[in-house]
Formats: C-alpha cells, sequence, structure tokens
C-alpha cells in the first residue's frame, strides 16, 4: 500500500486504513453471498445431507491453498480427488495482490508502486502454506501463522526489506481485511448450539478464565504490557489463533506480543492435543464430559476435532460443538476489548469528563465495527431458514473462510518482516508470559472440568444420554 | 493508510549468505528430516488415524473443518435450550 501522502499534493480521494478495511471486507462478502445465490443448486436447494457444507459456490474454483503432502512439495499441487490446484492456489495470490491494489488506490495512491511488493508478499505466503500443509506439520496442528511469521522473520532478520518491498500492504492492514471479512463466518446463532449444558460450560467458564489471567497478568504477575496479558488470556480461553488475532487488533497488541501468543498457544495445543485423549480414556471419565472438557480447553479448533474424534463420535461432536460455541464468542469478545481498552486502559483522565466518551470513540478501531456488522447481518441470513443456512455456510467454507486464509497468512509474513529478533528477546527471556500461558490453562483446565463434569455428568445427564 | 516501513541489515554479504542458510535449512528439514519421521511408529499411527477420520487438526476456525460440527441425532431430539426435568410417575 502506497505509504501516507503528505503535504500539499495530497489528493483528495484518501480513506482511513480501517475505512479501506471494511469498505473491501463489506464489498467482498456482499460479492460472494451474490454469487453463491445466482450459483445456488435448484436440486433440492434445503438438502443438508446433500450439501453438508453448503451451496457449492462458484468462487471456491478461484481460490484455494497447497494440498497436504507428505515426501515431495510438488504433491500439495494435487488435492485428494487427483485434480491439479495450481490455478486455483496463483488466484489465491491473485486475490491478495488485487486487495492490496485496491487498497491503494482507495487510500489515494498509486497502484503500480505497490505491485512488486504485494506479488512477492502474495508468492512468500504461498511458501508459508507449502511448510504448513507438510504432513507432519498439518496433522500436529501446527498452523500456518506460525510458519508465515517465521519466512517473514527469516527475510527481514537478514537481508531486510528493501524499500519495494516496504511499500507492499502492511500485515495489519490484511489482518483488519481479513478480520472483517472473517465476521462472515461468526453467527451468533451457534452461541446456542449446546443448549443450557453448553451455554453454562462455554459462556460462564471462557469469560471468568479470560479475565482472571488477564488481571493475574497485570496486577499479580506485573507484566508490564496489558495487551500481552490480554492477547495470550484470549488465545488460552476462546479458541487459539484466531481469538489472539481478533484480540490483538481490538486491543492495538505489538506483532510481537501477537507472534508470541500464538507461538505459546499452537505449542500447548500439540502437547494438549496428544496427551488428554489417552487421559481421559486412562481416567474412565464420561465420554460426554471429556469431549466438553476437551472442546473447551483445547485452543486451536481442528486440533479439538482431533482429539474429540479419537476418543469416539459422540465425544467428537460434543468436544466440537462446544468449541464451535467459543469460535462464535469471538465477535463479543473482540468487541468487549475494543471498548475496554479505548474506554479504560487508553484513557487520559485528565481532560474534562464530558469529553471522555469522545476521546474513547476517537481511539475505537473501527473495523472492529465493520467485523459486528457483518457478523450480525450473516447471522440474521443464516437463521432466515435451512436454504439461507446452507447458502451462508456455501459462501463461507467455499470462499471467504480461505480469502480471509490468504489475509492472515500474507499479513503474518509482513509481520514477520518487520519484527527485529533482538525485540522479541526480552518477551522470551522473561518466562512470564510462559508462566502467564500455563497457570491460565491450568485454571481453564479446572474449571471446565468441574462445569462439563456438573452440567454433562450431572445436572442435564439424564436429558443427554443416548 | 500505513505501510511497512523499509528496513536496512549491515552487510549485504554475510545477509545474503544467513538467508540461504535459513533456506538450505528448511529444505534439509522440509525434504528430508519430516518425510522421514512421517514414517516412525507413534507418528504415522497419528496421521493415519487422522486421515482415517478425514480431520484437519489444522484447522483455526469450525469453517475450515473438513466437515462441519453436526450436533449428533440425540442432542437435536432429546436436548432443548432449558430442559424440562421428568415427570414424576404416577
Amino acid at each position: 500500500m502506497a505509504l501516507p501522502h503528505s503535504g500539499p499534493t495530497r489528493p483528495r480521494f484518501q480513506l482511513h486504513e480501517d475505512a479501506v478495511a471494511m469498505a473491501i471486507g463489506f464489498f467482498i462478502v456482499a460479492m460472494a453471498l451474490a454469487v453463491t445465490w445466482l450459483g445456488r443448486p435448484h436440486d433440492d436447494p434445503t438438502s443438508r445431507e446433500k450439501y453438508p457444507k453448503g451451496w457449492p459456490t462458484p468462487l471456491a474454483a478461484t481460490i484455494d491453498k497447497p494440498q497436504t503432502w507428505a515426501d515431495s512439495p510438488t504433491e500439495a499441487l494435487v488435492d485428494k480427488k487427483g485434480k491439479s490446484v495450481v490455478k486455483a492456489v496463483v488466484l489465491g495470490a491473485g486475490w491478495v495482490v488485487l486487495i492490496g491494489i485496491a487498497a491503494t488506490v482507495l487510500g489515494g495512491g498509486s497502484p503500480l508502486p505497490v505491485l512488486p511488493g504485494a506479488v512477492t508478499i502474495a508468492g512468500l505466503a504461498c511458501g508459508a502454506y507449502f511448510l504448513s500443509s507438510q504432513k507432519l506439520i498439518h496433522y500436529y496442528n501446527l498452523e500456518y501463522p506460525l510458519w508465515a511469521l517465521a519466512v517473514g522473520l527469516l527475510i527481514g532478520n537478514t537481508v531486510g526489506v528493501p524499500r519495494w518491498l516496504a511499500r507492499a500492504p502492511s500485515g495489519e492492514f490484511l489482518i483488519k481485511t481479513g478480520l472483517v471479512i472473517f465476521g462472515a463466518e461468526v453467527l451468533f446463532g451457534r452461541l446456542l448450539e449446546l443448549g443450557l449444558p453448553g451455554l453454562m460450560t462455554s459462556w460462564l467458564v471462557t469469560p471468568v478464565v479470560l479475565v482472571t489471567t488477564y488481571w493475574f497478568g497485570v496486577h499479580v504477575m506485573r507484566i508490564p504490557s496489558r495487551s500481552l496479558c490480554m492477547v495470550i488470556s484470549a488465545d488460552m480461553s476462546v479458541c487459539g489463533v484466531s481469538a489472539a488475532i481478533a484480540t490483538a487488533a481490538a486491543c492495538r497488541a505489538k506483532k510481537e506480543e501477537l507472534s508470541l501468543a500464538i507461538g505459546l498457544s499452537l505449542v500447548f495445543t500439540v502437547l494438549m492435543m496428544v496427551a488428554m485423549p489417552p487421559f481421559i480414556v486412562w481416567s474412565d471419565m464420561d465420554q460426554i464430559v471429556g469431549g466438553a472438557w476437551l472442546g473447551g480447553t483445547i485452543d486451536a479448533t481442528g486440533a479439538v476435532v482431533a482429539a474429540g474424534e479419537s476418543l469416539g463420535k459422540e465425544a467428537g461432536a460434543v468436544a466440537a460443538t462446544v468449541k464451535m460455541i467459543q469460535n462464535s464468542m469471538i465477535g463479543i469478545i473482540a468487541f468487549a476489548v475494543a471498548v475496554y481498552w479505548a474506554g479504560w486502559v487508553e484513557r487520559d483522565g485528565s481532560g474534562p469528563r464530558a469529553s471522555l466518551a469522545a476521546e474513547a470513540w476517537s481511539r475505537f478501531p473501527r473495523f472492529i465495527l465493520g467485523f459486528l456488522a457483518i457478523s450480525l447481518a450473516v447471522s440474521w441470513l443464516f437463521s432466515m431458514g435451512p436454504a439461507e443456512a446452507l447458502w451462508v455456510d456455501g459462501t463461507t467454507t467455499g470462499f471467504t473462510s480461505r480469502l480471509r486464509g490468504w489475509l492472515f497468512c500474507a499479513g503474518f509474513v509482513c509481520m514477520g518482516l518487520q519484527t527485529n529478533f533482538r525485540e522479541l528477546a526480552p518477551f522470551l527471556a522473561s518466562g512470564r508470559p510462559l508462566v502467564l500461558y500455563v497457570g491460565g490453562q491450568a485454571l481453564n483446565l479446572l474449571l471446565t472440568f468441574l462445569m462439563a463434569s456438573l452440567t454433562f455428568g450431572w445436572l442435564f445427564k439424564k436429558v443427554i444420554e443416548p | 493508510m500505513t505501510a511497512m516501513s523499509p528496513r536496512t541489515t549491515t552487510g549485504a554479504g554475510p545477509a545474503a549468505a544467513w538467508l540461504v542458510a535459513g533456506l538450505a535449512a528448511i529444505g534439509f528439514v522440509w525434504c528430508g528430516l519430516l518425510p522421514r519421521l512421517l514414517r516412525y511408529g507413534p507418528v504415522k499411527r497419528h496421521v493415519d488415524l487422522m486421515e482415517q477420520l478425514d480431520v484437519n487438526p489444522a484447522a483455526m476456525y469450525y469453517t475450515e473443518l473438513d466437515r462441519l460440527p453436526l450436533r449428533p441425532e440425540w442432542i437435536t431430539r432429546r436436548l432443548t435450550l432449558w430442559p424440562t426435568p421428568p415427570q414424576p410417575q404416577r
């Protein structure tokens, strides 16, 4: 994206970064819904059995990522059915370039100087996807943000970031745009998916763990950065990387803090995914309680399903649904964190009381409103009926979630490029973030186990018994 | 509108050498070490199980799962938002 214009040559048409992210996000979600509607199936369009992932969208052919591979990266260019994905992968990278160019134009800049950097960032994101799709990496849940950061760190800390590359879209902008588009996947109706036991397990424990861990980090461990405490608390208590990205944007965490929180989350997700199912079997825990416990504690969604399914189908279904409820809380939590940050944490109390609200509003990250608006609109559409639910599911699983993934991946490459190893060192050396994560996760494990036992194992046991 | 800021590192020669060394390490780990580790007993069992169950553990969000989580039929049938206690039998 073009550098900010200054001086007398400032163009007449120039939008703020958050406004650009929202404009592009709104356009993409609306366009994706319209294209899916135009290509909707006429044969039994309300059948979930026929379309388990929603209506197939024509846009799915325009975006994909490298597939899993075992021995040679070339295997990543062919999907499970033996069909080449080269075109869709190239087009996926093309979407990132296109969005970078569109943002530059909306921001009042000239697109040509941005092009080489945007193409390079998209290419590096593609490289990070190749690294993350190696089967061992993939099946142990070491997700693409880690490798995108690693690729950026390697380049940024060796040959640096030349001026032509620095004109590329900033990581913050790409992640903001990805988050606005992500709103289409955050459906409020999913919050009620498991009824009262699900609500009690996810709605009571998650906020309690989040607030307690944050408070412990700030007031007991005295970690100087409040935003680091918040990002670690959110990724540990809500749903891992996606929650970390959303809350980091809401509380304006530094890129080093987000990188650290993601690293911690991924390492502990692997450990918990491998260790918890055997422990549940060994302790002879009820399968449903075990599934709810997994769903409420393991950070990453995919790892929850992997651990739950390895226990059994019932446990897998309960684990996935509890995690899906937590997934859907991201919107509320990101909004609450943004309000708390703008209104309390960053508040300058020296001014007149009447101006405090206006001052908080001036600091509020506006793109969060775009994220929330899309989430509410798509949730409303989803609740209209079975056909609309399949319409939304097809649009999100076939297009917007893939595009959001590309934007996040490219955003993390940019963040890696801008991060100095030396800036990460103090965070790692103190060890306090690790202690905060472990302490918070221990509380999460205990409270979720108690609540899952209370709800699924006792209060509603008779109701949920098959 | 923000953009990245240019960064320079000292000494073009050593910097490029570090980059080449990093890329070589990635090539060695990803194309040599990881494929071998995939054949190691416990790792192979885990990967085979995940493939057999058609699970995508790397999904960041539920929309990225190969199968969307669906409630088992017994939950849909028997679990309501506010379950009522069973009525005493006469």
